[in-house]
Parts: C-alpha cells; structure tokens; sequence
C-alpha cells in the first residue's frame, strides 16, 4: 500500500480532520478516500450491494479531490448509503485530471454496520493539496 | 493575563473585552468577546484571530462580536454575531454556518418526572423509533419535487397545513417558522437530493432530542417562566437541537464555490477562504439569501415535523393526546442564520453562527405573546449537565444586534473525547445518574460526552451578567437520543 492517512486532533475541535499521503497525487486520493469512508462507517461492517460509476475531471488536482470528496458526501444522503470502498484510477490527459471511481456499499443500517459520524461535508479550512520530495500530502477538514 | 493570543484585549466590563482596530491591518471596527475573566483566558486561539478577521469584511458595523461558548469555527468563530449595512456591506456562508437554521426547540408538558419515570425506558424506545437519527437516517415524510419546494418556501406553516403540528405553534417559532424571499428555483439538483428524504430526521454530532425535567429550584425567574409555560414541579420538557441537515450543508458549500469565483470581480479581498462572500445587493448575495432561505425554512420544517412525532410518541406511551397532554411550544430559535433587521444605523444583515437572537419585550418584532416576557432563548448544554432557558432583553438589541449565546461550546476534540471515555461505558455510567441514553453510534456518543464542554453555567451566567439575556430556568436531562 503505497498510501497512508491519520486523523489529525487539535485544529478542528467540534468536527473531523484527516492528512493523507502517498507516492503519487492517485495514491493521496486512495488514501483521502479511505479516510472519509472510515468517517462515516467501518468499511470491513458494509456489504457491497449498492454501487455507482463516477467520472470527474478538472485542471487542478486538488480542486478534483475536494469534489470527488464532496461527492462522496452527496451520495451518502442522496441514497442514504454507507460505503465499504471506492476503488479508482486517476489519470492526466494534456492539462485535464480525469478520476474513473467506483463507489461501492449499502443502505444504511444500523443493526449490521458500525456506524462513525454524519459527516455534512467537505471544508475548505486548512485544505491544501501539495507535494514535498517525493511524496503528495493532503490535510482535509470534514464538518459533522 | 494568560490568553490564547498575543493581541492587546482590553476590559471595557467584567464581562466585556474589546481588541481595537490597531491589532490586525484591515480591521473596519474592533472586536468585542462577551466573557467573564475566565471563559476568556480559556478561549483557543481561534476565536482572537477568526472575530478580527470578520471585523476586516466590507460594510461591518459597530463591532464583530463573540459571545462566551465561542470556539474555533471556519471562517467566523462559533458563537460570532456580525452586522453589515445592506448597502455597502457583504453576506457570507462562513458567518451563518454550514448547518442553515441549527437551531433549539423547547415543548413543554403537563407531566412530571413521577409520571414520566416509570415509562421512561419505553418512552426512549418510542422516541429512537420515531424520530431516525444518525448517519444516512431517512424519515417518514415521502416529498415529491414540488412538495419539497413548498417546504423551502413555507417552513413550519407547510407541516401544520399538512396536520404535522398545530396553528398555534407558529407564533412560538421565530419568524413564525416561515421566512419571506425563498426561492426554490435558485436551489441545486445536489442540495434538493440531499435533502428530499431527511425531513424527521435528527442528524448525528452535536444533534440530540432530550427529555428534561425542570425542578422548582432550578427556576430564576418564576414570573416569566410561567409565562411560558414552565410550571416546576419536577415538570417534563422536551429539547430537541437539529437544522436544514444536508440540503443546507449543500446550500452553504454550493454558494462558497460561487462567491470564491465572484470575490474577485467585486475586488473583495479576505483574511481566511472560509470568509468568502459577495455585497449582499449583487446578484450573488441575493441569490445566497435566497437559497439560504429555503434551507432555514426547511429547518423550521425539520424541527416542526420531530416536534409531531415527539408528540405521537408522548401520546402513545401515555394513552393520552398531546394535546392532553399540554404538550404546546415553548419557543423555536435559530441560532445559525443571517436576517435583514433594522437597528439605528439603518436596515443590517445580522450573521449569528452559533449565536441566538435575543429580541426584549420591547421589540416591535416579537408577537404579543412575548411582548412582555422578551423572546424565549433556548441554550443547549453538554447531554450530561443540563440547558437553560433564557429570555432576550433590551440590552441586547441595544448592545449586541439583539444577539446572545446559543450553547455550552466544545473544548476539547472529539477524537481526545473519544481516547477519554467509551460509549459504552458512559451511557452506563448516565444510566446510573439517571439519565438514559439511546444512540446510533457508541463513538459519536463518546464525542458528546459532558467532559468535552465547557461549563454551561459558568457561560449563561456571563451573558446574564452582561444583561444580554436573563435566565428563567435550567433543565435537567433524564433521556437523550443521539446520531
């Protein structure tokens, strides 16, 4: 696993805060993708009957990683789902980042699933995509 | 005197401090935090930096304002109150908060706490059933498009016209539950499927629905208090804090993109990304407004719909109708939203975020109802300790926009609450206090837990000090349900 993330603690006191890293921008957005998956619910306590293909693309990467974020959040309320994981690839075409995803999970329910948080959304308070050396690093604030 | 910040903070009263316009280039006016000595020195650093930072934003007016349950917020700080000139001044997301209308609702009942504890355990039950909460939580109110547009535009009157509340309620909720100018057009496919399916629904973090009782000693102003309803005696109410969920998270986020993009057409320059905002005469703060609008009115619908299935389930564990059971509106405040109300210096867009608004008896605003009481002001403390009820006064509206505090605020993370205490065990722990808990999830209970607050008396008595509010009376929890 060429990714990592953790959950940051002191700047983001009444909500949720994750920095993830990797060796490649693709990598940071596995691992940004994860964190916001492991946010709402124990990926390992949803099944995987429900899923969607997305396709999103935009010039700047990190503008593309707080969408497919916010995304991610949309469909959480939009079909009242959980996720167990969201497989993707991400490739550059001339200027353009193109993001081919897979959000894949269940309705919630709260018999089966470890629940986490409802997180409302993706802020852009200390957001930043960057990269420093050889690896890629991303700190994200989740409103709850 | 130790605080989190290296700005000069002046003492105006004990209750008041003030940092002046010299403390950050670009300040319009100074900031004001209403806090006793000790609220101030425990204050984080945010909240310094974020109410200097408002203070710089174009056509503020008088002071940028924090009150005593301030914290760290995106953009403004939790607990900022700021007042622009609807003419040269801005309207900003930041200021009124991702979650639109959050806001306090207090019912009141004829039963006491004798009547209520042998049934408590079923009544919970009733209550989680009735009332989804938590992640994903859909409710039971199934809304075409066009239905869900007369929500946005209609709030609360839309639940009573559908038979979710009564007539009276409405002239016990501010603006009546319906604020003028929504316009569902201007709202996003995104917003709309986001918040189709929620109405009835609670939310998760800091939302709960608590059952509370109000003991004779814990009233402060008996006059008033039973003005509104509240009788003592060990009295039942019920508390419920939620808002427009995620339609008006998409609402917020939505136009934060847009007035990032139209921020540099209008030469509007900020100290934070999360201050981003447009002159609320351009045609993006209008249609902000608007769009805002339509998520505090779907608030108010959020609120008005728990309300019925809190009184359904009142109704069912007691045999007896809500209406029997005197279960009648206290009061509904917002304590997340921006309004165009007029003060000496003209018509003002007052932001309150995590800020309630405290009109006194004399406001020609209120309804008759409270004209002699001032408006009702409900203030939400940790699920283990308590909340007040409080009434607005005319300082206020003199002072500080007509604005107070709206809860206890955090001081420590979730994620330090969590390695503190286990769910588990503490909804053990409360059990044995006399307080039942029933939650979705056993993490989010951890993260709510008492020790993660401050004091929330220590924080009402701050604000009656400053004569911004007066307290009526302080409600013990029995039964919380949380997301």
């Amino acid at each position: 696993m060429a990714w990592t993330f953790r959950f940051l603690e002191e700047i983001a006191l009444a909500d949720i805060a994750f920095e993830a890293e990797g060796e490649s921008v693709e990598e940071v957005f596995r691992g940004a993708t994860q964190a916001i998956l492991e946010s709402m619910a124990n990926p390992s306590t949803v099944s995987g009957v429900w899923e969607r293909a997305i396709e999103q693309s935009d010039v700047d990467p990190s503008t593309l990683l707080f969408d497919w974020l916010s995304e991610v959040v949309y469909w959480k309320d939009a079909e009242g789902v959980v996720f167990r994981e969201a497989p993707l690839a991400l490739t550059r075409e001339g200027e353009v980042w193109l993001l081919r995803a897979r959000l894949i999970g269940a309705p919630v329910d709260h018999q089966t699933q470890e629940l986490h948080a409802d997180v409302k959304g993706v802020t852009k308070h200390l957001y930043e995509l960057k990269q420093t050396g050889n690896r890629w690093k991303v700190r994200v604030v989740l409103d709850v | 005197m130790n605080l989190h910040t290296d700005m000069t903070v002046n003492r105006i009263t004990d209750e008041i401090w003030e940092i002046p316009m010299s403390e950050k280039p670009g300040m319009l006016v100074p900031a004001r935090i209403y806090a006793t000595k000790g609220i101030l020195q425990a204050m984080d650093s945010g909240v310094f930096d974020q109410v200097t930072n408002v203070a710089c934003l174009p056509g503020i007016r008088r002071y940028a304002l924090c009150m005593p349950d301030g914290h760290w917020g995106y953009g403004f700080p939790i607990g900022g109150v700021a007042a622009f000139d609807v003419h040269d001044g801005v309207i900003s997301p930041g200021g009124v908060g991702y979650d639109i209308n959050c806001g306090m609702r207090l019912i009141r009942t004829d039963l006491t706490l004798a009547d209520v504890r042998p049934h408590l355990e079923r009544l919970m039950t009733e209550l989680f059933r009735k009332v989804p909460a938590g992640v994903g939580a859909s409710g039971f109110v199934r809304l075409s498009g066009e239905e869900f547009g007369r929500v946005m535009t209609h709030g609360a009157k839309w639940c009573v016209e559908r038979g979710y509340g009564w007539h009276r309620d409405l002239v016990r909720m501010e603006e009546g539950g319906c604020i003028e100018g929504a316009d569902p057009s201007i709202v996003t496919d995104h917003a709309i499927k986001r918040g189709i399916n929620q109405l009835g629904t609670l939310g998760s973090g800091n939302h709960y629905l608590e059952v509370q009782v109000v003991s004779n000693e814990r009233i402060f102003d008996p006059v008033t208090a039973a003005a509104l309803g509240i009788t003592g005696n060990e009295q039942i109410v019920v508390m419920v804090h939620c808002g427009s969920r995620g339609f008006g998270h998409q609402v917020a986020s939505d136009y934060l993109k847009v007035f990032e993009k139209s921020m540099r057409r209008y030469g509007i320059t900020v100290k934070d990304q999360q201050l981003a905002c447009a002159p609320f005469r351009s045609p993006e703060g209008q249609e902000y407004f608007s769009a805002m609008n339509c998520a505090a009115n779907t608030a108010f619908a959020n609120r008005q719909v728990i309300t019925h299935q809190i009184r359904e389930a009142f109704a069912t564990v007691f045999g007896r109708s809500a209406e029997a059971l005197g279960m009648e509106l206290v009061y509904d405040v917002a304590h997340n939203i921006a309004k165009v109300e007029r003060y000496p210096e003209g018509d003002l867009v007052v932001h309150r975020k995590g800020a309630t608004r405290a009109f006194g008896p004399g406001s020609p605003e209120l309804p008759e109802t409270f004209r002699q009481t001032g408006q009702p002001v409900i203030c939400g403390g940790s699920m283990e300790t308590g909340s007040y009820l409080l009434v607005g006064t005319d300082h206020a509206v003199r002072d500080t926009f007509g604005s107070t505090m709206h809860g206890a605020g955090r001081t420590m993370s979730r994620a330090q609450a969590k390695r503190t205490v286990r769910g588990a065990e503490l909804q053990q722990q409360m059990k044995q206090r006399g307080i039942l808990v029933k939650a979705v999830s056993m993490s989010g209970l951890a993260e709510e837990a008492g020790l993660a607050y401050k004091n929330i008396s220590d924080v009402v008595e701050s604000v009656d000090r400053a004569g911004i509010t007066k307290k009526v009376a302080e409600l013990r929890p029995i039964g919380n349900i949380k997301g």
